[in-house]
């Protein structure tokens, strides 16, 4: 394992997290206020886009927080994250029911007549939020006991949890479950009240999803500067002398995981309203290998690259997939390439090394 | 003294006049003349001519009583009032009892069966067919008798039954005598037909005997239904023993799949500790070469076409390990202390590969054509059934296991990789060029993965993303082995194959899948190297 520089970077460590107070504050503006012939506004389809790719860059964060800082690379965060869209996914189908009595068609499909009574207890947004989230921890809290308490590591971890994301994926294809097969939870109408149809309620989404990545971003950069933040980059450097120097490396590493998995969940519940379906190919293995691909070309341990490695990595793919679909897995295989070989620890800590290099010179 | 000549004369003569039995002598045109004119002559005399007709074909006279019956059926035979009855039909008429071609067509018309004679001339002959040199032919012979199983004649079939040595020829006959035996008033008769139905168990023969109960509930005698209750649990226990093989059989080849598949990606990971997601591109690359020969063996060589998959063997090695030792100068060799990247790295590997293929062979599955010998398989009996392609994958999967356990346990390339896999600072030092080593080991670990793709396209289909589904098979059975152990990769292999096939049918693949997975977690709790780990100190 190649050591990282031993501190996080500290530029602008806090600032960074203004950055999506104000794109927070700038969503609504763009659409409400600003003309639909400025250059400043943005439609409903940018609004929703940059909702989600703030939703991913969320996503990219969690992971960061436990691949960057404490060493362990996750290839199933997608789980985490599919965990909370499903939960939303449940939430949304309640919802939806009680304005128009009509059963999914999957339900219907699997000759139901009556709402299922176990979906019932997510018919609330704060008990589906806090659900969603304790399930996500509970799910992490299991799978990194028995793991860390074995002290498995590095690539072995890696697999695994690629093997667990396969598995649920499986799991989730299967029609019988009563999830809605590969078809997922769809045919969602409103949320608190507001219609999802409306302009109004995904620019709130998309403000809500900026609000939430700036307030995750401040709470694990608040624990990466505190003494535990240190604690953990030692454990990711040599967890062996941590232990023969008394700390319990497997619960600080099991905290961490489970912090990161409550932060996936989030965004995955943000998610969900915004694109209006949850499938099973959100835990494909595929996906949680992106995720780490995010964090890569951002650069890990920094937190910013995370974000930022996510936000271009998906701006691109946005455009991209749509201009040129043969072209892009060659472009995203090419960058990850580049970047693994020539600038490990990621574009954010080229740039910020380009800076000092600059200000030294000067 | 006198008694053992006797013996021995009589022995003698038995066995001269059984071989004058067998062989077929035809019978001579007078002869034939007679059995014509008594089916000719009408009434009750008909049906013991069609039987006479039949035992003639069957001991001695077979081309000629096929003739006649093909006749008779298809309205080409004529009675005539004097001299022999004609066939007529094939263009010039001939005399039925000679087969030559007489002079004139008859002037009478031919003989019509009517419904009743129909349905015995049809049983008639197909009784003729069951002793016919072609199997195709014995086989729907066969399935003609059972259909008809009301009118057969006994004797013959049994006779058949003797004689005949294709299982599943054998099994349709006995069922056939069976039903009749079952559908008989003689309770002797029943209860033999009832044992002899216990004799031949499937599927077929338990819904028969079910249904037969179901049906006589109420008419049977209390012997006849202990005996079918008997012969019921005999057949279940034949089923369930069918059944135990079928899933034993499946879980092996699968865990051939898997040995062949991880091999390679157990030598790579223990040697440099890297884990390679593009190794399931290497087996897809695997199958497409075997494709791409598959191709041009139908366009260049079609003679020697059934032979492609054994030429594919050493194409897809080579091919593969062409493409892996590409891989490692150019991307592998700079990562090799930071393995999580070399996991990035190799994932942008494997989707470029991905869509490279889709875009070159379309993301289709490609039809393959499956040499004649591996199609089709063997019953070795109830419900136990092996198919030639997954014997061959077994087979494969051993021989592969053998040359890559000798490679690396009895030559100088085996011991280098051994050394260098153990201690690397060390063996460098002691002049082992590990760097080759690595570039070559990796070469060999993917050259083999090309060979589990060949052996994959005979058992599923092949597209450009078949490679990720058994990648994280591949991965399960290297941790739960122990990296870089063959003899780990082996057992474990043939461990995760089995719990699959085992669990598969019974709960679905999700939960075979979830199962492996919760088993590995729990056996790394007690060996975090996994079950063979080798003593490494890298």
């Amino acid at each position: 394992m190649s050591k990282l520089a031993p501190m996080l970077p500290r530029q602008r460590p806090y600032s960074f997290a203004l950055l999506f107070v104000a794109l927070a504050a700038y969503l609504p503006l763009a659409n409400f206020l600003i003309s639909a012939e400025s250059a400043f506004h943005l439609s409903l389809f940018g609004v929703n886009l940059i909702g989600q790719i703030v939703c991913f860059a969320m996503l990219a964060l969690a992971l960061d927080f436990v691949w960057g800082l404490v060493g362990i690379l996750s290839l199933g965060h997608g789980v985490f994250f599919g965990i909370g869209g499903y939960v939303m996914g449940f939430y949304l189908l309640n919802a939806a029911y009680s304005e128009t009595k009509v059963l999914p068609d999957f339900m219907l499909f699997m000759g139901w007549h009556d709402f299922p009574a176990a979906l019932r207890i997510f018919e609330h947004l704060p008990a589906a939020l806090g659900l969603g989230i304790a399930a996500a921890v509970a799910a992490a809290g299991v799978f990194g006991l028995t793991t860390f308490r074995a002290r498995i590591n590095g690539v072995y971890f890696s697999i695994i949890t690629q093997a667990l994301t396969y598995a649920l994926m499986l799991l989730l294809f299967n029609n019988d479950l009563g999830l809605g097969g590969n078809n997922g939870l769809t045919g969602f109408t409103s949320i608190a009240g507001y219609r999802l149809a409306e302009v109004s309620t995904q620019v709130w989404l998309a403000t809500a999803s900026c609000i939430a990545l700036a307030g995750a971003y401040l709470l694990l950069r608040a624990i990466a500067d505190s003494s535990l933040g240190h604690t953990l980059v030692a454990v990711r450097d040599d967890e062996a002398r941590l232990r023969f120097l008394g700390y319990r490396t497997d619960r600080i590493k099991l905290f961490t995981w489970c912090l990161s998995a409550a932060v996936a969940a989030v965004a995955g519940m943000l998610y969900v309203p915004q694109v209006g379906i949850i499938n099973p190919t959100i835990v494909s293995p595929v996906l949680s290998v992106e995720i780490a691909v995010w964090v890569a070309i951002g650069g890990r341990g920094t937190l910013i690259g995370a974000v930022l490695g996510a936000i271009l990595v998906n701006s691109l793919k946005f455009w991209l997939s749509a201009k040129a679909p043969s072209v892009w897995p060659f472009i995203l295989a090419g960058i990850t390439l580049l970047i693994t070989l020539f600038l490990s620890n990621g574009l954010w800590s080229g740039a910020t090394l380009l800076l000092r290099a600059r200000k030294t010179s000067s | 003294m006198t008694g053992f000549w006797y013996r021995c004369v009589w022995a003698a003569v038995s066995i001269w006049i059984g071989a004058a039995a067998a062989s077929a002598a035809p019978l001579t045109p007078p002869q034939r003349l007679a059995l014509m004119q008594d089916f000719c002559a009408g009434g009750a005399a008909q049906r013991t001519a069609i039987d006479r007709l039949v035992s003639v074909g069957v001991a001695d006279d077979h081309d000629w009583s096929a003739r006649v019956m093909t006749a008779l059926r298809n309205g080409g035979f004529v009675c005539r009032q004097s001299g022999s009855p004609v066939i007529i039909g094939s263009g010039v008429a001939l005399d039925a009892s000679t087969l030559q071609p007489v002079g004139e067509a008859p002037a009478e018309l031919p003989y019509v069966p009517s419904i009743v004679m129909m349905r015995a001339l049809a049983v008639a002959s197909a009784e003729l067919d069951l002793f016919s040199p072609k199997t195709e032919t014995r086989r729907a012979a066969a399935a003609q008798v059972d259909r008809k199983f009301a009118a057969l004649n006994p004797a013959l079939v049994e006779r058949a039954l003797a004689n005949e040595h294709d299982a599943d020829i054998k099994r349709t006959l006995s069922v056939a005598l069976a039903k009749r035996g079952l559908n008989s008033e003689l309770p002797a008769e029943r209860l033999k037909a009832i044992a002899a139905v216990a004799q031949v168990p499937s599927e077929t023969s338990r819904t028969l005997l079910t249904n037969f109960l179901a049906d006589h509930k109420d008419t049977l005698d209390p012997a006849s239904v202990r005996a079918t209750q008997a012969a019921l649990r005999t057949i279940d226990e034949w089923l369930l023993i069918g059944k135990v093989c079928s899933v034993l059989f499946s879980g092996l080849s699968y865990a051939g799949i898997l040995l062949c598949a991880a091999l390679g990606l157990s030598i790579v990971f223990g040697l440099l500790g890297v884990i390679n997601l593009a190794h399931g591109e290497f087996i897809m690359i695997g199958a497409y070469t075997t494709f791409v020969v598959e191709r041009l063996m139908q366009a260049h060589l079609p003679g020697m076409f059934n032979a492609y998959i054994f030429v594919a063997i050493p194409v897809a090695f080579v091919v593969c390990a062409i493409c892996g030792m590409l891989l490692e100068v150019c991307v592998i060799r700079f990562l090799y202390r930071r393995p999580l990247e070399t996991l990035l790295a190799t994932w942008a590997v494997s989707i470029a590969l991905i869509k490279l293929v889709q875009i070159t062979f379309g993301s289709q599955n490609v039809e393959f054509i499956t040499p004649a010998f591996l199609n089709g398989g063997m019953q070795m009996f109830a419900g136990f059934f092996i198919t030639w392609n997954r014997i061959f994958a077994i087979v494969l999967a051993l021989g592969i296991f053998a040359t890559a356990y000798g490679l690396i346990r009895h030559t100088r390339f085996g011991l280098l990789i051994r050394a260098t896999t153990q201690r690397r600072d060390t063996a460098r030092s002691l002049g082992v060029p590990a760097e080759r080593i690595d570039r070559l080991a990796f070469g060999l670990g993917a050259g083999l993965a090309g060979l589990a793709g060949v052996v994959l396209t005979q058992i599923t289909s092949v597209n450009p993303s078949m490679g990720t589904s058994f990648v994280v098979d591949a991965f399960m059975v290297v941790v739960l082995g122990g990296a870089g152990s063959l003899v780990g990769t082996a057992v474990s292999s043939l461990a995760l194959g089995e719990i699959n096939q085992v669990i598969e049918p019974l709960y679905g693949a999700v939960a075979a899948k979830v199962a492996v997975l919760v088993l590995i977690v729990l056996i790394i709790q007690r060996r975090p190297q996994g079950l063979f780990a080798l003593k490494t100190r890298v």
